[in-house]
């Protein structure tokens, strides 16, 4: 397998970045991972972190070296995650549980898969053509498909960002799955959160990721992005893919040849070092580990008849 | 770099016990068979959690990164939890704790040595159907062992073929109390326990406070009905989403007697509610049952008269 990967995650002009991406492969399989943790809930971070870790770590048990099932694997995952999210919440017993979409895309055998909730999205561009995407679990593209309001109105609209299906949400999530896509040499694989897509049209980004290395225009359009957002500008993330050997020049394209069996590469974004929120989670101390045994031992001793 | 923890050698001396050899690998344990310095067969319990490679050569478990210590000690802390809810239990039917340690720094837990084989393993090398005596026979024992389990407000939460031995006389251990310490989701992901799909009720999934007796009486229902199908239950959560599970009762209705599959259904309820409510009221269903008639021959009788002499 041979490609180009470019990955960066942004805070934009908020206090804290929600986002969180990752990407992770095996000598035969590539996953890439997006979560955007939903603002005005409580712990988004944390839900984005929850998934984009639960996939990595999904993922290096399962993917030996190739997934089974990608599509299933993508589905299990975000179901469990959403589970796990519905746990973190009661163990911690909060209010409302932490949330956050999703979208997920497994490339295998020169193929490619993708699942996602909510509106992270996925595009999938073929010289300059989109050949797959994904849709959003938005108001304003329900709005859309039942022709109440053309693409123009629901940029500005002002429930562009509600989402009705996420993982963590009080229903389960809805969760869409791609068919299985054959690659090509040259495709272009772009995930992204809102925070870019809000603000950078489709046909510009396909324009300038046809023509031009992705390692050098991708943090050129992240820093544009972070830019046109402004000062209360959305977190901006996104993970680009140029599939197969690199045809433009000076661009340092990745093989996974060398990766002996069991073994991965990964990169994870990931700013958000988890604060315990209770005692309860709190760690260990030498003199907590020297008692419990104590107490296990003459609990033993007491029950031995 | 390896990817796995390397288990002790066979031979190695951990404090008073010799291990023998590496028994089973779970998602939070390595366990081994060793020997105590009378000779006595001994199984030891060494806390290593999969997910974290900590020793890649030698004894000593080494969590060097401290995101990796964090995770290590908090789930040292559900090893500990285990261990307590077993000291307290002294039961022919639930796993024995002999002794517990700290040791090349990490813990260990010294149990009864059990011979035998799992339910698992029994229901793979079966050759044909096993028997409804035997079923009944097997899970009314195990019942009392998870009762016991339950007056200690324990719940198992892992209930499955694979945590059942038994002996060669037929009667059943609960073994792995791993998965009962629940909760470590989500901030530690690392840690994370995975759920053992067609096994675990749909409320482990989601309503954590939902968990109850009702819980392991529907692990208990889907390893009953593992017995019968040598497949597990479509997973809850898949169930939740869409129901495929074929009722007990439509699939063996003539070859097991109506009771034992209305009692395994019962168990399979989703909702917690609707299924029996303790243990207590999951064995008066079971004991309810009438015994399926069957012709005696001569060494099925020889072999009853046999065995209530030996008092089994």
């Amino acid at each position: 397998m041979r490609f180009t990967i470019f990955q960066e995650s942004r805070k934009g002009g908020r206090e804290v970045n929600q986002d969180r991406i990752a990407y992770t492969y095996s000598r035969e399989t590539l996953l890439l991972v997006i979560a955007d943790g939903m603002g005005g809930h409580v712990g988004g971070e944390i839900a984005a972190q929850i998934a984009v870790r639960l996939f990595v770590e999904r993922f290096h048990q399962e993917a030996k070296p190739r997934l089974r099932n990608p599509l299933g694997f993508m589905q299990d995952t975000m179901l469990r995650a959403h589970a796990a999210l519905g746990a973190y919440a009661s163990q911690f017993s909060m209010l409302e549980t932490p949330r956050t979409t999703c979208v997920a895309v497994v490339a295998q055998g020169g193929q490619a898969y993708w699942a996602h909730v909510g509106d992270s999205r996925f595009y999938l561009l073929r010289q300059g053509k989109l050949i797959g995407s994904t849709k959003d679990h938005s108001k304003v593209q329900y709005l859309v498909d039942q022709g109440a309001i053309s693409a123009e109105e629901a940029a500005v609209h002002p429930d562009r960002n509600k989402i009705y299906s996420c993982l963590g949400g009080l229903v389960d999530p809805v969760i869409d799955l791609s068919r299985r896509t054959p690659l090509k040499n040259g495709d272009i694989l772009v995930l992204c959160t809102d925070g870019l897509w809000s603000v950078y049209p489709r046909s510009e980004l396909s324009t300038m990721l046809t023509s031009t290395p992705i390692l050098s225009v991708g943090p050129r359009i992240m820093r544009e992005a972070e830019e046109r957002g402004g000062p209360d500008g959305d977190n901006v993330s996104a993970i680009i893919v140029r599939w197969g050997p690199e045809t433009l020049t000076d661009e340092l394209s990745t093989t996974t040849d060398a990766l002996a069996p069991g073994e991965f590469e990964t990169e994870i974004e990931d700013t958000l070092t988890l604060a315990d929120r209770t005692g309860s989670s709190r760690d260990l101390t030498e003199d907590e580990i020297e008692r419990a045994i104590a107490e296990i031992q003459s609990t033993i001793q007491k029950y031995r008849k | 770099m390896p990817v796995t923890n390397q288990a002790l050698p066979g031979g190695y001396q951990l404090l008073n016990y010799r291990i023998d050899r590496q028994i089973s690998r779970g998602g939070f344990s390595i366990v081994y068979r060793a020997y105590d310095e009378t000779g006595t067969p001994v199984a030891i319990k060494e806390y290593l959690p999969a997910s974290l490679v900590l020793r890649t050569e030698g004894d000593i478990v080494n969590a060097s990164s401290a995101e990796n210590l964090t995770s290590f000690r908090y789930g040292m802390k559900c090893f500990f939890e285990e261990g307590r809810a077993l000291a307290k239990i002294n039961h022919p039917n639930v796993v024995r704790v002999l002794n517990f340690f700290r040791a090349n720094e990490t813990v260990y837990m010294v149990m009864r040595y059990e011979r035998g084989r799992t339910l698992q393993q029994q229901i793979q090398m079966r050759q044909d159907q096993m028997s409804e005596r035997f079923v009944r026979q097997a899970f009314m024992h195990l019942l009392n062992g998870l009762r016991e389990v339950h007056t200690h407000k324990i719940l198992h939460l892992d209930i499955k073929p694979a945590n059942i031995y038994l002996h060669s006389d037929g009667s059943p251990v609960l073994l792995d109390f791993g998965a009962a310490r629940q909760t470590l989701t989500a901030n530690r992901p690392k840690l994370a326990p995975m759920y053992t799909p067609g096994f675990a009720a749909p409320e482990q999934y989601r309503d954590h406070d939902r968990l109850g007796p009702w819980t392991d009486v529907y692990g208990t229902g889907a390893s009953m009905f593992a017995c019968l199908a040598a497949f597990a239950p479509q997973a809850a959560d898949a169930r939740l989403q869409e129901d495929h599970l074929v009722s007990a009762k439509k699939i063996w209705s003539g070859q097991y007697s109506d009771n034992l599959l209305e009692v395994i259904d019962w168990c399979l309820r989703l909702d917690p509610l609707e299924r029996p409510q303790s243990v207590f009221a999951l064995q008066r269903a079971i004991r309810d049952i009438p015994p399926p008639k069957r012709k005696l021959t001569f060494f099925g009788n020889l072999k009853r008269v046999l065995f209530s002499e030996i008092g089994a």
